[in-house]
């Protein structure tokens, strides 16, 4: 598995991922525990900046979670077509959990919130939160359609 | 009726979501309504410029997805982004804004001529109710030529959505409205 975006073979698709990606901001992201709606986490760091693997401390309990509701805002000064998200969670490097989240439009100089539940894998509730923590990678790939505009990679750590 | 009741009575034998898309003009209270729709703090909205989507409610298979795409002049060329597979249309008023009602009724108009939305009941939110000064939901449907509409699935609802007062009796029509057990088009 590849940790940066991979360049496209396209001149034309590589510089127009690359224009979106410079124009592409994560403004926050929060996380929340979708049945009591109270939040657990929220970070103003830009966790989408492909350029270093960020760290996030996360309370313990949110393990306990059955759905969790994630939300982000995000800035983008073009225009994507059909904006998605898939998501993969490693523990050592084999991945226990995926998504895939589809956005759609995003309209140029637009700043935008989405917020969405996630529901964890009955599996990933087994494993003890000592074992979990630093050990959990969550890397996020940001598409246009098929165009990968970035990656990102977030190691959590659970507290 | 609370707000799970309504969402427990939304039938979903598919599993699919319900996609709602909420429009109207700058200022109408799009985003307060997302917000109390998901029972968030409405004390800091601010004009929306892009979208907010949120999943409101999920249970099961159930999940209610909202999205709030903003009013202002310059992001409505953009809205016709987000019609495809929208099962309801919000139209939100804002009911105090009186200098506006013909522009509403304009870019109503123009939604309602959408082929995409051709077959999609339409709730209008008669917002700001909370004001004295507001328009009746009687006076706005006079002036927003509902009573022409013909061939449409179509509801008012008075509400204020600062006070949280009348949301969810409009989403609780919106359920009605796409239960397929009440349905006599074809609508599925």
């Amino acid at each position: 598995m590849t940790t940066t975006a991979t360049r496209h073979p396209d001149p034309k698709m590589s510089e127009r991922a690359e224009s979106i990606l410079a124009g592409f901001k994560l403004n926050w992201m929060n996380l929340r525990d979708a049945e009591t709606g109270k939040v657990l986490w929220q970070s103003t760091e830009d966790m989408a900046d492909p350029k270093k693997e960020h760290k996030a401390h996360v309370p313990k309990n949110l393990l306990k979670c059955r759905t969790v509701s994630r939300e982000i805002n995000f800035t983008s000064s073009v225009k994507i077509e059909k904006f998605r998200l898939e998501q993969r969670v490693y523990l050592k490097g084999t991945i226990i959990e995926e998504w895939f989240f589809d956005f759609g439009f995003v309209i140029p100089d637009s700043t935008n919130t989405w917020q969405n539940m996630i529901e964890a894998a009955p599996e990933s509730q087994m494993f003890p939160p000592s074992l979990l923590s630093g050990n959990v990678v969550v890397e996020t790939l940001f598409y246009d359609g098929d165009l990968l505009v970035s990656t990102s990679r977030v190691r959590l750590y659970y507290d | 009726m609370g707000l799970m009741d309504v969402l427990k009575s939304f039938k979903s034998p598919s599993g699919r979501e319900i996609r709602i898309l909420l429009l109207g003009l700058d200022n109408a209270g799009k985003t307060t309504i997302l917000k109390q729709l998901s029972s968030e703090d409405i004390q800091h909205v601010t004009p929306t410029k892009g979208f907010n989507v949120k999943t409101v409610a999920a249970m099961g298979d159930i999940r209610l997805n909202v999205w709030d795409i903003g009013g202002q002049r310059t992001i409505r060329p953009y809205w016709s982004n987000y019609y495809e597979n929208i099962d309801t249309l919000i139209f939100v008023i804002d009911s105090n804004d009186k200098k506006r009602f013909d522009e509403m009724n304009i870019e109503l108009g123009e939604l309602l001529d959408e082929e995409k939305l051709r077959k999609v009941p339409v709730l209008i939110f008669a917002n700001k109710q909370d004001l004295a000064t507001s328009a009746t939901s009687e006076e706005i449907t006079r002036k927003l030529d509902l009573d022409l509409l013909r061939d449409r699935t179509w509801h008012i609802q008075a509400c204020s959505a600062k006070l949280n007062e009348g949301i969810s009796d409009g989403i609780a029509w919106v359920a009605n409205t796409l239960k397929p057990t009440t349905s006599s088009s074809g609508k599925k």
